[in-house]
């Protein structure tokens, strides 16, 4: 892994990946920074790192657009694939090597508070949480952005993907308020999920036999559900999509917040995408 | 060393290798040949681990690639058929990741590139940019960063495509000189190339190995040695005479030599028969001088298209 890591970690520097994903975003926090909180006098840096996430959700693409797509295009996988690497040090030393990049460029947003600080009094606790939120749902960000590097066949394609897929991660929030919330929606919503893992199972298997009887006890447990514990069901849909939203659990770390079990799901929400990766490459080389 | 038995690799529906087994002893210089589209890569690439089998099995030293696999790729060097280079790298930077990549010590390191370096002849080119590099010195460093860490096993794949002749002649000398000290394998469809290499030859057609054995006696068993091809100094009519006199002649057919006064014949004479003591004695009693004889000796070329023929008429 650590073989891997160094050498993408030198290929961002020896490309203009590393600086143009620096340069992008060191830009335009420098000015959202004069305009926000220089110019206005204003010492409320949180909010300031808060409106930076969306900046950095317009560059994450630039930091992960080429992780897989240039290893393919130039023919290099067959390198990493036939030396003694794991699959899974392929992957995280990829991801870590990008987060690497994204820690560096944070570290130099800290001179933003450090030149506040000298003009007034700043809440330190509230900078570090919005930091460490901010990393880790960064960290999130470019996992997905790292599995749809190894989806893409060409860095542009997984640039445009990985915008896509990050807008809609921020966009979710405010589907969340228009879905319906009643219990039959919720009922259906589960029947719809149970048909999809079903129809996957079935793509893989082969075997009506089993699923068919899946798709019945599916059936059975969401009637039997919705008579018997309707309240359970109700909301389902925008709970279900919560599951997704990055951005909202960012908010309390702006609060100056530390939650543990936000860390976690960003931490796990990352293990997730690296391990979807890993698998894909994986299964590349059986089929 | 190497045991390869029943691999079968499919793509989908596609049958890209079908049923192969062949065993490769320490020390031997193979050569894979087929048409392209044959297998050949799919074969080394499951060898190397870059993919997986559908079936069957791959051992290297007694030891299964999906058992132990960083065991069976630390003894393999590997060059694809598009050398895999971090073209953003100076040449000995790509080699140094690459001993990152194979787990070489520091210590040894420096001298262990120098050695690879100079063995391959792009010392000079080491602080330029891969980029920057051309077509040959390319796969210099693609030939280097297979043989860095010395692995007891070599594959390469097509290693000559694309050369000017002379970068050919020094890839085709580093690799004799490899194969004097190490297991290596190699395919092409350039059969000459082949010939010059390899001590053994497998032809690989469709998925399936058609033929197995060295050149010489592939040549010697499908065709024998029974065929000459003479040029004397008579007239065409007078020739004619003296090679129906000859027995066990099958075919002949005569030309005209490029010589004035000259007449070419190819002979084909029966299965395992030897006429140049019949054809020597009957040209000298007609007085006709012999100018030439040479057994007429099918190359690769030949043997390769008349193996693989049923699928071209396909």
């Amino acid at each position: 892994m650590r073989a891997v890591y160094k050498k993408e970690l030198k290929s961002y520097f020896l490309t203009p990946g590393a600086y143009i994903f620096m340069g992008a975003f060191l830009l335009i926090a420098g000015l959202l920074f004069s305009l926000q909180n220089i110019f206005t006098g204003n010492s409320d840096f949180a909010t300031f790192l808060g409106s930076l996430i969306f900046i950095f959700l317009l560059v994450v693409p630039i930091l992960t657009m080429r992780l897989f797509t240039e290893e393919k295009r130039q023919k290099t996988d067959t390198l990493l694939l036939s030396s003694p690497v794991s699959i899974v040090g392929i992957v995280l030393g990829k991801y870590l090597a990008a987060v690497t990049v994204f820690l560096l460029t944070l570290v130099v947003t800290i001179l933003f508070p450090l030149f506040l600080s000298f003009h007034g009094k700043m809440d330190w606790a509230q900078i570090w949480g919005t930091y460490i939120g901010f990393f880790f749902l960064g960290s999130a960000f470019i996992a997905i952005g790292t599995f749809l590097s190894e989806v893409a066949e060409s860095q542009t394609s997984a640039a445009i993907l990985t915008f896509c897929g990050l807008l809609a991660s921020w966009v979710i929030d405010y589907v969340r308020s228009f879905v319906p919330m009643s219990s039959m929606a919720g009922a259906i919503f589960i029947l719809i999920l149970a048909g999809i893992a079903i129809a996957v199972f079935q793509n893989k298997a082969q075997d009506w036999r089993i699923s068919a009887a899946a798709a019945v006890v599916a059936i059975v447990v969401v009637i039997i559900l919705y008579f018997t514990a309707a309240d359970a069901l109700y909301g389902l849909i925008s709970k279900f999509i919560a599951w997704f939203s990055l951005t909202s659990r960012f908010q309390r770390f702006s609060m100056g917040i530390l939650k543990l079990d936000a860390v976690i799901y960003y931490m796990s929400f990352s293990a997730f995408f690296l391990y979807i990766t890993g698998s894909r490459i994986e299964n590349r080389r059986w089929s | 060393m190497i045991q390869v038995e029943h691999l079968t690799k499919k793509f989908g529906r596609v049958v890209a290798v079908d049923d192969i087994s062949f065993k490769i002893e320490r020390g031997e210089v193979i050569g894979f040949l087929g048409p392209n589209g044959a297998g050949k890569s799919t074969v080394m690439n499951i060898l190397t681990g870059c993919i997986s089998a559908s079936d069957g099995k791959s051992m290297i030293n007694g030891i299964d690639i999906l058992d132990d696999p960083s065991a069976v790729k630390r003894m393999i060097g590997y060059l694809p058929e598009n050398p895999p280079l971090y073209v953003e790298m100076t040449a000995i930077e790509f080699l140094h990741t690459v001993c990152d990549l194979k787990n070489i010590s520091r210590v040894k390191r420096k001298v262990e590139i120098e050695q690879v370096m100079e063995r391959v002849g792009i010392t000079h080119v080491s602080g330029r940019l891969i980029r920057n590099l051309s077509k040959g010195y390319r796969q210099r460093v693609g030939l280097a960063q297979a043989m860095i860490g010395k692995p007891p096993i070599m594959i390469f794949d097509e290693p000559t495509v694309g050369l000017d002749p002379g970068q050919i002649i020094g890839i085709r000398n580093l690799i004799n000189d490899l194969g004097k000290d190490h297991t290596v394998i190699l395919s092409s469809h350039i059969l000459s190339e082949v010939q010059a290499m390899c001590e053994r030859v497998m032809i690989i057609s469709k998925g399936k190995i058609i033929a197995s054995d060295t050149p010489e006696n592939l040549s010697h068993h499908l065709f024998g040695t029974n065929r000459l091809f003479i040029s004397a100094a008579a007239d065409r009519e007078d020739v004619e005479k003296t090679v129906k006199g000859i027995p066990d002649i099958l075919e002949y057919q005569i030309e005209d030599g490029e010589e004035a006064g000259a007449v070419n014949v190819k002979l084909k004479a029966t299965e395992n028969a030897d006429i140049r003591k019949a054809v020597f004695s009957a040209f000298a009693a007609a007085n006709q001088p012999l100018l030439m004889m040479r057994p007429i000796d099918l190359s690769l070329e030949e043997i390769f298209l008349d193996l693989t023929r049923a699928e071209v008429e396909l």
